[in-house]
């Protein structure tokens, strides 16, 4: 079991890595909302880019989350198309390791990404405690693990490109803004407030706030781990589950 | 018997805004399948010919009916199943952004072969595709992909092998190629299970075959014994009035089909049969704009059992 789940981990890096068109696809965005976007947030609030960093860059870490389940669901459903996971279906590999392998991938990856993502902030003058990178980091993994559980989760139960599109941009947009990556959600009505705590994306945000701030001790932390733990066990059995109804 | 299935079915229902809607794609199939045969299963486009491979594959769980493959049940030890199978699906299930070499290495691994890169470079070898072993998929031509996706089917040398319309989509050189690979697995013992909408495809590497339309067997043998049903000969005659022709011609045939503004004459032996036809004819005022005598196809034994031509009954699905 854990063979196979360890034998589709190393495949998929490989043929990531060999081909990494959507993970560089997926740090474009945030990225680009950094080095656009961040400047104009800081010039909003009064306070030198730098500074404004550390509050801005952990929500570009759960916007790279929130787009690479975009990515791994047209992935997933390529492999549909194609007769790909048809094909392995057939073999005598471990059920669940067919998609656990693939979601670990994508946690690897986004750990990669992220990294990335934090290497270009701190160039562009973010000061960060370095304990509490590290564990948003690992925050950003578990995060990572609940998004592409809903990608092949969708990607499976609707088989179909155009669904995942629509669906995708339904709610991308609303969950990105309600998560205050953009601006925070201090700045919102009370209202928009209320609706930010029902958004999964809007804890990780707040507790990497605090941990790029360095107060390591705060309660957002461990809510969002909570949080994050138990959606992406939900997503990720998921996932499993809609394989099996394809797959026996 | 290394197949050994007993009415087999399975319902689908789609739901959709015109309200639930069930399609019954196999309606009660039984297949016996020896060890080392290639077997057949010859029909149209939606008959059901995926559909029951894809249930024997483990891929979709039969809604009723009973199967051991290679002595293990179907429903209880789907794992058994599938060690002892090698399964290439329409789609092929090539990776284009792989090697060759990396997925099969790979099939052999889930496998748990005891030396995957040596089992992966032989079944290459025999394929040969060696060559373009190390190049992504996507720059593989049509019949390349086809023998990988085979030999990423065979690579663990299962005694059964599923092929769900191989040479669809190929050129006739490459299907010609395909075939005779075909023929060489025979030789060294694996059972295939072959879907085909083509005759002379079933007609050329089939022991035996079944023929299925509308989820149903309609008819099942070797081809030779398939077409000697029929009768062995068939004259096809094009004239203006076909039905006064058929009337004339029934004393000295087994069976006449109308079909528009064509006659088939079903005889027993066709060469010694033609004069007498002709005679009739003229004695009865027929004009004929065209004859031809063929041997019996399986094509006709899939009229003589649906009223339907094969050709007919693809295009119409």
């Amino acid at each position: 079991m854990i063979r196979h789940t360890l034998l589709f981990l190393a495949y998929e890096l490989r043929n990531t890595f060999r081909n990494p068109i959507w993970p560089l696809f997926g740090i474009v965005q945030p990225v680009v909302y950094l080095l656009l976007f961040g400047p104009l947030v800081a010039g909003a609030s009064g306070q030198p880019t730098s500074a404004q960093l550390t509050s801005f860059a952990p929500g570009m870490l759960v916007i790279t989350a929130l787009f690479g389940a975009i990515g791994v669901g047209y992935g997933m459903i390529y492999e549909l198309r194609s007769g790909v996971l048809e094909r392995i279906a057939v073999s005598p590999a471990w059920r669940p390791a067919i998609v656990l392998g693939r979601t670990l991938r994508d946690g690897v990856v986004l750990v990669l990404q992220s990294i990335v993502v934090i290497v270009i902030a701190l160039v562009m003058g973010m000061r960060a405690s370095l304990p509490g990178l590290a564990i948003m980091v690992l925050l950003i993994a578990v995060t990572g693990l609940f998004s592409s559980g809903i990608g092949y989760g969708l990607a499976l139960s609707l088989r179909d490109e155009n669904g995942m599109a629509q669906i995708m941009q339904f709610f991308a947009l609303p969950i990105m803004l309600l998560s205050g990556a953009l601006l925070p959600m201090t700045l919102a009505p009370e209202w928009m407030r209320k609706v930010a705590l029902f958004n999964p994306m809007y804890h990780p945000v707040v507790a990497g706030r605090a941990l790029f701030a360095g107060d390591l001790t705060d309660v957002s932390i461990p809510i969002a781990f909570a949080i994050m733990l138990g959606l992406a066990a939900l997503t990720v059995s998921w996932s499993v589950r809609s394989l099996r109804r394809i797959a026996g | 018997m290394i197949i050994n299935a007993h009415g087999l079915r399975k319902t689908f229902t789609t739901r959709s805004r015109k309200g639930t809607q069930t399609v019954e794609a196999v309606r009660g199939v039984d297949l016996e399948v020896r060890k080392g045969e290639i077997f057949g299963v010859l029909g149209p486009n939606g008959a059901g010919k995926t559909t029951t491979i894809r249930m024997l594959a483990t891929l979709i769980t039969p809604d009723s009916g009973t199967a051991a493959i290679a002595g293990h049940d179907l429903l209880k030890a789907p794992r058994a199943v599938r060690r002892n199978l090698g399964y290439v699906s329409q789609a092929g299930g090539v990776e284009e952004n792989t090697t060759p070499r990396a997925q099969i290495t790979m099939a052999a691994k889930i496998h748990n072969l005891p030396d995957p890169a040596g089992a992966t470079a032989d079944v290459l070898d025999r394929f040969d595709l060696t060559e373009m072993a190390d190049r992504p998929g996507s720059t593989l031509s049509g019949g390349q992909k086809r023998r990988v996706a085979i030999a990423l089917g065979l690579v663990h040398s299962p005694p059964l092998l599923f092929l769900d319309e191989p040479t669809t989509g190929l050129d006739p050189q490459n299907r010609a190629n395909l075939w005779d690979r075909i023929r060489q697995l025979r030789e060294l013992g694996t059972s295939v299970l072959l879907s085909t909408h083509y005759l002379d495809e079933a007609d050329a590497l089939c022991d035996r075959l079944v023929i299925v339309d509308h989820g149903l067997v309609v008819a099942q043998g070797t081809p030779g014994e398939l077409k000697r049903e029929v009768s062995g000969d068939v004259v096809t005659l094009r004239l203006d009035e076909p039905d006064r022709a058929a009337e004339t011609l029934k004393p000295y045939a087994r069976e006449t089909r109308v079909d528009h503004d064509v006659l088939r004459v079903y005889v027993d032996d066709g060469e010694h049969t033609l004069p007498t036809l002709l005679r009739a004819l003229e004695e009865q005022d027929l004009r004929l704009s065209s004859i031809a005598l063929d041997r019996a196809t399986l094509d006709d034994v899939f009229l003589a059992k649906t009223g339907r031509s094969l050709r007919d009954a693809g295009a119409a699905a």
